[in-house]
């Protein structure tokens, strides 16, 4: 056998995972497949409903249930990528007696699996909200899409300076599970931010995520805009997290492999 | 040190690092100085604790193995029979691995690594376990397999190592020495064995 290629083995190894994921979220029940793309979809509902039978039909010159999946499948996304990221390396361990598996690998593909059921959950919202005629129509449909790339970036290098500091410190693991639990109702996932009180919003746009949620609502809907997106502050956190990831990964991921 | 190519069988009391050897030459644990260095391919080093995903069948291990090295789909169907006919797991093979006998999985491992041409076949320990017709089975499908490619054997089983081996390596007190005849190797471990006494 010849040594290979080293991006047709990187590609082999996320193809090999990829598919082990997918294989098994869908052969654990005969339901599996179904529930992992209804369920987000039920959750949306749920809270419409709730919206809209506590505080009525509200006064927004936008579709909420439209805003709400919107937020809510990205949020989703975020959640995903980083849940995974904790203990994942342990999780692998098995796999990297075979050396073509390094442990990046498994949070590589651990975010494409996500960035995939996202795609599959955001084509059944879309399927619907033509279908039954909601407020569909897309401001800056290039800027979501930006957005959503970095909110991606953002979500990767954060799971994986979870994914190192977990493997050797089990509290950071705990820690985070604690903070993303509450996380949802500090995003802006359910309001955008110009519906909150000046104060409020100094204290929400310290949350990365606010300004995300921001990017991606308000270059959706024509009532909604961008203004209170910092793209600088949102940069470092993310060149920040990034660095300190690859930092770390670089110096330990031999002993992670070995450990 | 610069090894030859050809057979080595590794011997060595327990603890002195003859897992960590294949391991290291498996690339998945790293010496603290110096360097590794060839031009060959190893496999996956085959032991024990197999790198297994315990909750799927072996069939899909067999699988997702198949695609970690690139194999197209038309050898990954053959690759799955030849384990299939080789591990004789029966309705095993389609059972998730945490129900498996550690036999069994030495088995499976061992029919995989089998399937693949490396330069080099690590063997640790895994054809100690397992019956006895498998372990002739076994012994038989690698003195076949040595005419194309080589082995680094781990084992206990002088008799193993000396029919499947001509040069030894003996692991003691953090060195590695080097003999160029496998029974050299062996005769120097029994010295060690019966000093330990």
């Amino acid at each position: 056998m010849h040594q290979r290629n080293y991006m047709f083995v990187f590609f082999s190894v996320q193809k090999a995972l990829f598919l082990r994921e997918m294989n098994s979220k869908f052969s654990t029940s005969r339901l599996g497949v179904f529930w992992t793309f209804f369920q987000p979809f039920m959750q949306v509902v749920a809270f419409v409903l709730i919206k809209m039978f506590i505080f009525g039909r509200g006064d927004e010159h936008f579709d909420y249930a439209v805003f709400l999946a919107l937020n809510f499948t990205a949020f989703n996304m975020f959640n995903g990528i980083l849940g995974k990221s904790i203990g994942a390396f342990k999780a692998n361990k098995a796999l990297f007696n075979y050396k073509q598996v390094k442990p990046i690998d498994a949070i590589i593909a651990g975010s494409l699996v996500e960035i995939f059921m996202t795609g599959i959950v955001y084509s059944m919202f879309l399927f619907v909200g033509y279908y039954f005629d909601f407020g569909m129509e897309g401001k800056n449909i290039l800027m979501v899409g930006i957005g959503l790339v970095w909110l991606i970036v953002f979500s990767f290098s954060f799971a994986l300076v979870v994914a190192i500091g977990d493997t050797f410190y089990k509290s950071i693991g705990k820690i985070v599970k604690i903070f993303t639990f509450g996380l949802m109702i500090f995003s802006a996932v359910f309001y955008p931010v110009a519906s909150i009180p000046p104060e409020g919003q100094a204290i929400l746009l310290y949350n990365p995520l606010v300004h995300f949620m921001e990017i991606i609502h308000g270059s959706y809907f024509h009532a909604l805009d961008t203004r209170y997106v910092d793209y600088t502050y949102i940069a470092i956190w993310t060149i920040t997290l990034l660095y300190i990831g690859m930092w770390l990964y670089q110096r330990l991921e031999k002993k992670i492999i070995s450990g | 040190m610069t090894l030859p190519d050809g057979n080595i069988g590794i011997l060595g009391r327990n603890g002195m690092g003859k897992t960590t050897l294949i391991r290291m030459l498996g690339r998945i644990e790293f010496p603290q100085k110096g360097r590794i260095a060839s031009a060959q391919t190893f496999s996956w080093p085959l032991s024990l604790s197999a790198g297994f995903i315990a909750t799927m069948n072996g069939r899909s291990n067999v699988k997702f193995v198949c695609r970690l090295y690139g194999k197209s789909d038309k050898e990954t169907e053959d690759i799955i029979e030849f384990v299939k006919d080789f591990a004789e797991l029966g309705d095993y093979y389609t059972m998730p691995i945490n129900t498996y006998s550690s036999g069994m999985r030495a088995r499976l491992n061992f029919g995989l690594s089998l399937a693949f041409d490396f330069d080099y076949l690590l063997i640790d320990e895994t054809l100690s376990v397992g019956d006895a017709s498998f372990r002739n089975k076994a012994k038989e499908m690698l003195q076949k397999k040595i005419e194309q490619s080589q082995i680094l054997l781990v084992s206990h089983d002088m008799k193993t190592l000396k029919d499947l081996c001509h040069i030894g390596l003996l692991v003691h007190e953090g060195e590695l020495h080097y003999f160029d005849h496998i029974d050299d190797a062996v005769k120097a471990y029994e010295e060690i064995n019966k000093k330990a006494k």
